[in-house]
């Protein structure tokens, strides 16, 4: 189950002397669905078409079942790409535009009919199979793309920002549906996305790229819970940030407040770092935690399952913002400009350099 | 603006600019239906005319001229044209320079290019006819062709290209299986369209077509006939002509519209 | 790899312009710095004189005629045209595309023909003629064909769709909004016109008007056909010089003229252009 079956190794691409991905190593594992997380700009996009072929790594090597793939043309590649835009072939109904992998295999007519019927079983437009991709809607082109993607079984399926030209109601229904075919099919998946929630959703595992490097890749659950950097625990979910200052090991902001929390490695005395924590963790009070702030109502969010509290602060520039679930809000009415006192415990807080 | 004086001059100025464009084509081809030939009597319906035109061997000659130079000149820059479009637009980076060699025989005087034409063949001592009339012809039409092609290429969504390759596909086989057939409509468009303007093309023709009758094609007929005055045979000349131009034109104009394709 | 594609996709095109354009122009060039040897042929011998014949008196009378033709049939092509495509822009929506269309239409049929169907109108025994006297009328009628007037009208009624679809394309995209609004501020409907919607739209004329100017000012079957040979335009000169005068030399410097002239005025219209759509941008 945990084998290796593509091995990115220090891979590089230079565009002219612009560093598009600037050393990045990765091993992804057979029948995983893994998601590549990052803004534009972040060399997302570059790797994922150095894997599926279009791009030569200038360095480094990218390596399917232990054999160096990079120099392989697409053509060649058991590795396959749902592009972003779908690319469907305009003049090709649905089921030319699923069966023309197969072709390309030179599978036989008949077998390619029941790979295609089974594909479109699959995808749930069996009764469009005539259809030209004109004739669909943004959802029905997806599967589409998804299903003339994945009919040849690659080893690795590609998928190029795959929700995101749907609205948000069918994107939340879509990312069960993604996982639930990687599932059915077994085939390794690697996603392309810049929305953090749906690489939280979908994903085993996330990768977190900025500026052509990799900054932090684990489970959702290792990446929201135990960021590595400030920018990753910022990327992902919401987090508060309070400026301070190390002193005599102790975590000291400008009102005088100390914050305790696991000082990382590489903050020395009179260091300004910034303290980080979730808003679900902080509490109303200051008995049960480690840490606490004041501060006053500065709004109130009622979100049915949460009640969001936005606190201004002298720890923080912005307000602080706080979520209390129904039961921790116990209905109570807050009022703007009321005084607040929040804690949280020390396991919760991270520091990183400011 | 649209208050119902506005409205009626409208109105007015659109049927006289239509009357304007349409009077005189019409009493031509009224005219060539005309039993007596003239335009001063209608004598009655008939389609005499059509069927002397059969019988003059020169205007059969010519119109056999005309199709060879235009089916010719059409198919070289059907292909010269498109390949040029597909390039022009694969390219990133296009040079000024590129951008008015291409655009050139489409502004260029007909008189301009003719008489280069001319002085260049006469120069290399090529002998004229048929075969230099094709090879100016294609010229332009290529430019046209080009143009058709190009105007499709800006929606064209190149990532399917990839996609194709991506599946499995070789280049030449997504030429054939994923390009081509995109681009057909365009392809015929254009071809439609340099065919057209092949035979109805006159200037060119008349200068790079020598001296000899074996390379009179139609319009260099017409041109001939129409100085020696009014005839109910030109009139059914002209109609034809203008009929197949204009129905070659506006398929291709329908094809390029988009309305047939995926068909 | 990626780059060296499109240079074997375009090589054969654009060789075959080289050998049959280029080079032939730079032909055409090279011929107007030569002179008509004593017994006809070409003398090579670099000189300008040929050049600087086509600014002789005798010459100069008929570019200033040919302009003189070339201009009004442009002007009164840009009148016609710009009020037809205003027409057009008017209409319902859903009406406008058959209606461009069929303006358009005319535009595809043989030249010849067109120009062959005023000849039919125009002649002696024509139509025009022929109403006059179902009218009743017997006097003597003014001649019509072979004259100046009938070599305007050929060439306007030639190339109108032209002027058609170039004023029509900024109309079409004119923000009715803009029109409102000057209204709104007071402006009367005339006002708006010549203050809103024509500055706005003026590089359709400016297109029209070049497109129409240029294509006359080199044409010599329109002259040949409705003028009769009564009168010559430069494209008539050009064409005398290489099929019956037999001066290539003089030829090639008049047709070098012309597309100096066409030259000059394509890069007047994009200037033009160019400032309109500048002012603009400035206002948005």
């Amino acid at each position: 189950m945990s084998d290796v079956l593509l091995s990115i190794r220090n891979v590089q691409k230079f565009y002219g002397r612009l560093a598009a991905v600037g050393g990045v190593s990765l091993d992804i594992r057979d029948n995983e669905f893994f998601a590549l997380l990052g803004a534009s700009g972040s060399g997302k996009t570059t790797l994922l078409r150095m894997l599926a072929g279009f791009e030569t790594p200038t360095s480094g090597a990218i390596l399917l079942d232990g054999q160096d793939v990079s120099a392989v043309p697409p053509n060649h590649r058991p590795v396959n790409l749902m592009f972003q835009s779908y690319a469907l072939f305009p003049h090709m109904t649905v089921a030319q535009n699923i069966a023309y992998g197969l072709e390309m295999d030179r599978m036989p007519r008949s077998e390619i009919r029941t790979r295609v019927d089974e594909m479109l079983e699959v995808i749930q437009l069996s009764h469009l199979s005539g259809r030209k991709p004109e004739q669909l809607s943004g959802g029905q082109r997806q599967r589409v793309a998804l299903a003339r993607a994945l009919v040849k079984r690659p080893r690795v399926l590609l998928l190029d920002e795959p929700l995101g030209a749907l609205d948000k109601k069918l994107r939340g229904e879509m990312q069960l549906e993604l996982k639930r075919i990687q599932d059915e099919f077994g085939i390794t998946f690697i996603v392309v996305t810049h929305d953090q929630e749906e690489a939280l959703v979908m994903a085993d595992r996330v990768a977190i790229l900025k500026d052509g490097l990799l900054l932090q890749c684990g489970t959702p659950h290792e990446i929201y819970e135990h960021p590595e950097s400030r920018f990753a625990a910022d990327f992902i979910g919401v987090m508060n940030f309070l400026p301070v200052r190390v002193q005599g090991g102790r975590l000291v902001a400008e009102n005088g407040n100390v914050f305790k929390g696991a000082l990382p490695n590489g903050l020395g005395e009179g260091d300004e770092a910034v303290v980080a924590v979730r808003p679900e963790r902080l509490r109303l009070g200051a008995s049960d935690g480690d840490n606490s702030l004041t501060g006053r109502v500065a709004a109130t969010a009622y979100h049915g399952l949460d009640l969001q509290l936005h606190l201004d602060t002298p720890n923080s520039p912005g307000p602080v913002l706080v979520r209390l679930t129904a039961d921790a809000a116990e209905g109570r009415v807050y009022r703007e400009g009321e005084e607040v006192t929040v804690g949280w415990s020390a396991r919760d807080t991270r520091v990183f350099p400011a | 603006m649209a208050d119902r004086s506005t409205r009626r001059l409208m109105l007015v100025i659109l049927s006289a600019v239509f009357a304007f464009l349409y009077i005189p084509i019409s009493v031509l081809v009224a005219l060539s239906f005309n039993e007596g030939g003239l335009p001063t009597a209608w004598t009655g319906f008939s389609t005499k005319w059509y069927g002397e035109l059969i019988a003059n061997k020169d205007i059969m000659g010519a119109a056999l001229n005309t199709l060879i130079v235009a089916l010719a000149s059409t198919l070289i820059a059907t292909v010269l044209g498109s390949l040029l479009a597909v390039g022009v637009e694969i390219r990133r980076r296009k040079g000024r320079f590129l951008e008015t060699v291409i655009f050139a025989p489409m502004i260029i005087p007909d008189i301009v290019l003719a008489i280069a034409l001319l002085s260049f063949f006469s120069m290399l001592d090529v002998t004229l006819g048929l075969n230099t009339i094709i090879v100016s012809h294609v010229v332009f039409n290529l430019a046209f062709v080009c143009a058709v092609v190009r105007a499709r290429l800006k929606t064209f969504d190149w990532t399917i290209v990839e996609a194709s390759t991506d599946l499995g596909a070789s280049t030449i086989t997504t030429l054939r299986r994923v390009v081509l057939p995109v681009l057909m409509p365009a392809v015929i468009a254009g071809a439609l369209l340099a065919f057209t303007l092949s035979v109805d093309e006159f200037i060119i023709a008349f200068f790079t077509a020598g001296a000899g009758r074996d390379s009179i094609t139609l319009p260099m007929q017409i041109f001939a006939m129409i100085r020696f005055g009014v005839t109910p045979e030109i009139n059914a000349l002209a109609t034809i002509v203008m009929t197949v131009s204009v129905v070659a034109l506006a398929l291709s104009q329908r094809l390029n519209s988009g309305k047939l394709a995926g068909q | 790899m990626a780059d060296r594609k499109p240079l074997y996709l375009m090589s054969p095109a654009l060789a075959w312009l080289t050998a049959f354009m280029v080079v032939p122009c730079l032909l055409v060039l090279a011929l107007a710095f030569f002179r008509r040897g004593i017994y006809g042929g070409i003398e090579y011998t670099f000189t300008f004189e040929t050049i600087a014949l086509v600014f002789d008196p005798l010459y100069a009378s008929i570019f200033l005629k040919s302009a003189v033709i070339a201009g009004l049939a442009g002007l009164i092509a840009s009148v016609i045209g710009y009020a037809a495509a205003y027409a057009i822009a008017s209409m319902p929506a859903r009406h406008q595309p058959m209606l461009l269309f069929f303006a358009v239409l005319p535009f595809w049929s043989n030249y010849l023909v067109r120009t062959y169907a005023w000849i039919v109108l125009l002649n002696r025994e024509g139509l025009i003629t022929a109403i006059a006297r179902g009218l009743g009328y017997d006097g003597e009628l003014p001649r019509l064909l072979y004259t100046e007037s009938a070599v305007v009208v050929g060439l306007v009624y030639n190339y109108l769709p032209f002027v058609i679809l170039a004023c029509y394309a900024p109309l079409s995209r004119l923000n009715p909004e803009i029109a409102e609004a000057s209204r709104d501020l007071g402006g009367s409907a005339w006002t708006t016109f010549r203050r809103i919607t024509l500055p706005m739209t003026a590089p359709g004329i400016a297109t029209g008007f070049v497109f129409v100017f240029v294509l006359s000012i080199g044409n010599f079957v329109t002259p040949a056909l409705l003028g009769g040979g009564q009168f010559q335009m430069i494209g008539n000169l050009v064409y005398a010089q290489f099929l019956t005068a037999n001066d290539w030399p003089f030829g090639a410097a008049l047709s070098m003229v012309l597309i100096a002239i066409m030259m000059g005025l394509l890069t007047l219209q994009t200037f033009v252009t160019e400032r309109a759509s500048g002012a603009r941008a400035r206002e948005t």
